[in-house]
C-alpha cells in the first residue's frame, strides 16, 4: 500500500518535471499553431480582411475558388507543371553532378564546396541577381547570347510557358543541394556492388538504374515527399517575377503566391484561408497516395 | 609489358585531365552568376548600362559599398534590424529547443509520446495555413510592423525540426553520465544545464548556423508582418524591395548588386567555416526516418 502510493507519487513527480520542461512547447504549439489553424478554418467561411468584422459567407469562398475565380486554371496548371517538372530535373541533374565528383581525386572536396555554394545564397539575393541577368535589354545572358547571334529573350517576362522554363534553368544553379544527398547515398552503398558491376561491364547508366536507385530508394522516396510538399508551396517567384511574382499574364502565377496575393495585397484573409485549406487537403492526399504506392521503396536492414 | 603499362598510365592521365576540365567547367558555370554579381557591384553607373558585354569594371568602385550603407539608403538600418533578429534567435532557439528536447530524450513522463507525435505532426502543416491567422492575431497583439513576430514565438522552441534533431543527438549521449549526476542528487535542470547541454555542442552549432542563415535571408516574413513604410525593415526586405523598383536593370543596378553581395557573403562565409557540420546536417535531416 505504502509502496504503491510511493510509486504513484514518484510517477507524478517525474511527470511534473517532464511537463515542466515541455511546457514551452505546449504553450507555443497551442498559441502559434493550433489556435491559428482553427481560426483559419473558421475564417475560410467568412469574408474577412484580418482587421474588421467577419461577414458570413458559408461555402461561398470555396465555391468561388472552384467556379468563378478566373486565375485558378492558370495557377493550378502552373503549380502542377512546376512540381512535376522541377523535381525530376533536380533529381537527375544532381545525380550526374554527384557522379562527377564521386571520386578520390586531389582537390575534389573543393569542387564539391563550389557546387554547393549557390545553395547558400539567400533566395532574395538570387532573385535580384537572376532578374538582373535575365533582363530583356541589359541582362548579361542576352548580351552573351547576342554574341552568338541569338535572342534577345525575355525569360521571366514571357507571357507563356517560356517564363516557367526560365525558372527551371535558374533552378539548375541550386543542384548542389541534391548532389550532397546523392554523395551520402553512394557512401552508404557497399563499394563491392559497384566493383562487381564494373567487372561485368556496367556503364554509369546501368549502375544508376540497377544499384544506386534501388539501394538508395528510401532516401529518394523521402526526398520526393519533402520536395513535393515544398514545391507545391513554392513562392520564390515573388523575388524575381514581375507583377508581384505573378509574371506577365500570370505566366508565373503559382498557388502559394496566389494565397499571398489574395491575403496581403487584396486584404482577403477569408478567401486566402479557404485557398490554404484546399492546399492542405491536396498535400495530405498526395502524400497519402505516395505512401500507399511506395512498394518500390527498398529499406535496407540497418547494420 | 612496359609499353602496355605506359599506355595505360597515359590513358589514366588523359581521363584525369578531362575529368578535371569537366569539373572546372561545371564549377565555372555554377559560380559565374555570383562572380558576375560581385563584378557588377564594383562597376560605375555608366558601365552598368553599357550595351557591350562587360564582365569586369575598368576600375573597381569600392565606394559603391559606402554608398550602399550611406545615409538615407535604408540598408544600414536594415542590417541593424536583421542583426537584432538574428542575434536574439541564435541565443534563444538553441536554448529553448534543447530545453524541450531534454524532456523528450532524458525524462520519463506520462504524455511524452503523445506530445512528441503532436510535435512531429505539426511539421506537415503548410506554413501559410497558420500565417494567415497569425497575421490577424498579431494585429490584436499590436505586433504588426514590429520585430516581435520574428522573435517572441521562438521562446517556445523555435520549430519542431530543431527540437527533433537535438533530441536525436541527446539520445546518443550515454545514460551513465546522466545517472551518475542523478545519484549525486542533481535535479533535472542541473543535469540539463551542466551535463547534457555542453555535450550537445555539435548539434547546437548546426542549429545556430541554420537559424542564422534562415533569419538572415527571410524576406517573406517581413513581407507579411511588416508592410508599413514606417516598419523596422530587415536587410532582406530592403534588398527585396529594391529589386521591385521600376528600371531595376539600369538605375542604381550597381548599388543594388552591392546589397545582393552583402546578403550572399555572410552565409557563404558561415558555410566556409562550418562546412562539415552543415553538410552532415543536410544529410542527417535528409536521411532520418
Amino acid at each position: 500500500m505504502n509502496k504503491l502510493s510511493l510509486k504513484i507519487k514518484k510517477t507524478i513527480k517525474n511527470s511534473y518535471t517532464g511537463w515542466l520542461f515541455n511546457l514551452p512547447l505546449a504553450i507555443g504549439l497551442a498559441v502559434f499553431t493550433f489556435v491559428p489553424v482553427v481560426i483559419s478554418l473558421y475564417d475560410s467561411f467568412f469574408q474577412y480582411d484580418g482587421l474588421n468584422v467577419r461577414v458570413w459567407a458559408g461555402l461561398g469562398n470555396y465555391a468561388r475558388i472552384f467556379t468563378k475565380d478566373r486565375d485558378m486554371n492558370k495557377v493550378v496548371i502552373n503549380t502542377l507543371v512546376y512540381t512535376a517538372v522541377s523535381i525530376p530535373i533536380n533529381l537527375v541533374a544532381s545525380y550526374f553532378l554527384a557522379l562527377l565528383v564521386n571520386n578520390t581525386m586531389k582537390g575534389v572536396t573543393a569542387y564539391r564546396v563550389f557546387y554547393y555554394l549557390p545553395c547558400m545564397i539567400p533566395a532574395v539575393a538570387g532573385g535580384l541577381l537572376w532578374a538582373d541577368m535575365f533582363d530583356g535589354t541589359y541582362g548579361v545572358f542576352n548580351k552573351i547570347l547576342g554574341f552568338f547571334g541569338l535572342g534577345p529573350y525575355r525569360f521571366f517576362r514571357y507571357e507563356d510557358m517560356r517564363a516557367l522554363l526560365s525558372v527551371f534553368i535558374m533552378n539548375l544553379w541550386g543542384v548542389g543541394g541534391g548532389m550532397i544527398l546523392w554523395i551520402s547515398a553512394f557512401k552508404n552503398i557497399g563499394k563491392h556492388y559497384y566493383e562487381a558491376a564494373k567487372l561485368d561491364g556496367a556503364n554509369a547508366w546501368h549502375r544508376l538504374v540497377h544499384i544506386t536507385v534501388p539501394m538508395s530508394s528510401a532516401m529518394i522516396f523521402y526526398n520526393i515527399i519533402t520536395s513535393v510538399i515544398g514545391t507545391l508551396q513554392y513562392n520564390g517567384t515573388l523575388t524575381f517575377g514581375s507583377r508581384n511574382g505573378r509574371g506577365e499574364e500570370n505566366a508565373l502565377y503559382m498557388y502559394a503566391v496566389k494565397i499571398y496575393y489574395e491575403a496581403f495585397e487584396r486584404g482577403k484573409i477569408g478567401y486566402a484561408s479557404a485557398l490554404a485549406w484546399i492546399m492542405l487537403v491536396v498535400i495530405a492526399v498526395i502524400t497519402a497516395v505516395m505512401f500507399k504506392t511506395s512498394s518500390w521503396v527498398f529499406y535496407a536492414e540497418e547494420n | 609489358m612496359e609499353n602496355v603499362s605506359r599506355s595505360a598510365r597515359t590513358k589514366k592521365t588523359a581521363v584525369n585531365v578531362s575529368l578535371y576540365l569537366l569539373m572546372t567547367l561545371v564549377a565555372a558555370v555554377l559560380l559565374f552568376p555570383y562572380a558576375f554579381m560581385v563584378s557588377k557591384s564594383l562597376m560605375t553607373s555608366e558601365e552598368v548600362v553599357d550595351p557591350k558585354i562587360r564582365f569586369l569594371p575598368a576600375a573597381p568602385q569600392l565606394a559603391n559599398y559606402l554608398k550602399l550603407f550611406g545615409s538615407g539608403s535604408g540598408y544600414a538600418s536594415g542590417l541593424l534590424h536583421t542583426l537584432a533578429i538574428v542575434g536574439f534567435n541564435c541565443v534563444v532557439v538553441p536554448l529553448s529547443a534543447s530545453f524541450i528536447a531534454f524532456s523528450f530524450a532524458k525524462l520519463k513522463w506520462t504524455g511524452r509520446n503523445f506530445m512528441f507525435a503532436v510535435m512531429l505532426g505539426t511539421m506537415m502543416l503548410p506554413g501559410v495555413l497558420t500565417q494567415l491567422s497569425l497575421y490577424s492575431i498579431y494585429v490584436k497583439f499590436n505586433w504588426i510592423n514590429t520585430l516581435y513576430p520574428f522573435t517572441i514565438p521562438n521562446l517556445f522552441g523555435g520549430g519542431a525540426l530543431y527540437i527533433f534533431l537535438i533530441r536525436q543527438f541527446m539520445l546518443g549521449i550515454p545514460r551513465d553520465m546522466d545517472n551518475a549526476a542523478k545519484i549525486d542528487g542533481a535535479n533535472a535542470f542541473i543535469r540539463y544545464l551542466k551535463i547534457v547541454l555542453p555535450l550537445c555542442k555539435p548539434v547546437l552549432v548546426y542549429v545556430i548556423v541554420n537559424v542564422f542563415i534562415s533569419y538572415w535571408g527571410d524576406y517573406y516574413g517581413p513581407l507579411v508582418y511588416m508592410r508599413a513604410s514606417s516598419a523596422p525593415k530587415t536587410m532582406a526586405q530592403v534588398v527585396f524591395e529594391s529589386a521591385l523598383e521600376e528600371n531595376a536593370a539600369t538605375y542604381n543596378a550597381n548599388i543594388r548588386m552591392c546589397g545582393g553581395v552583402v546578403m550572399s557573403l555572410v552565409p557563404a562565409a558561415l558555410f566556409a567555416v562550418f562546412q562539415k557540420q552543415l553538410i552532415e546536417g543536410v544529410v542527417m535531416t535528409g536521411l532520418k526516418d
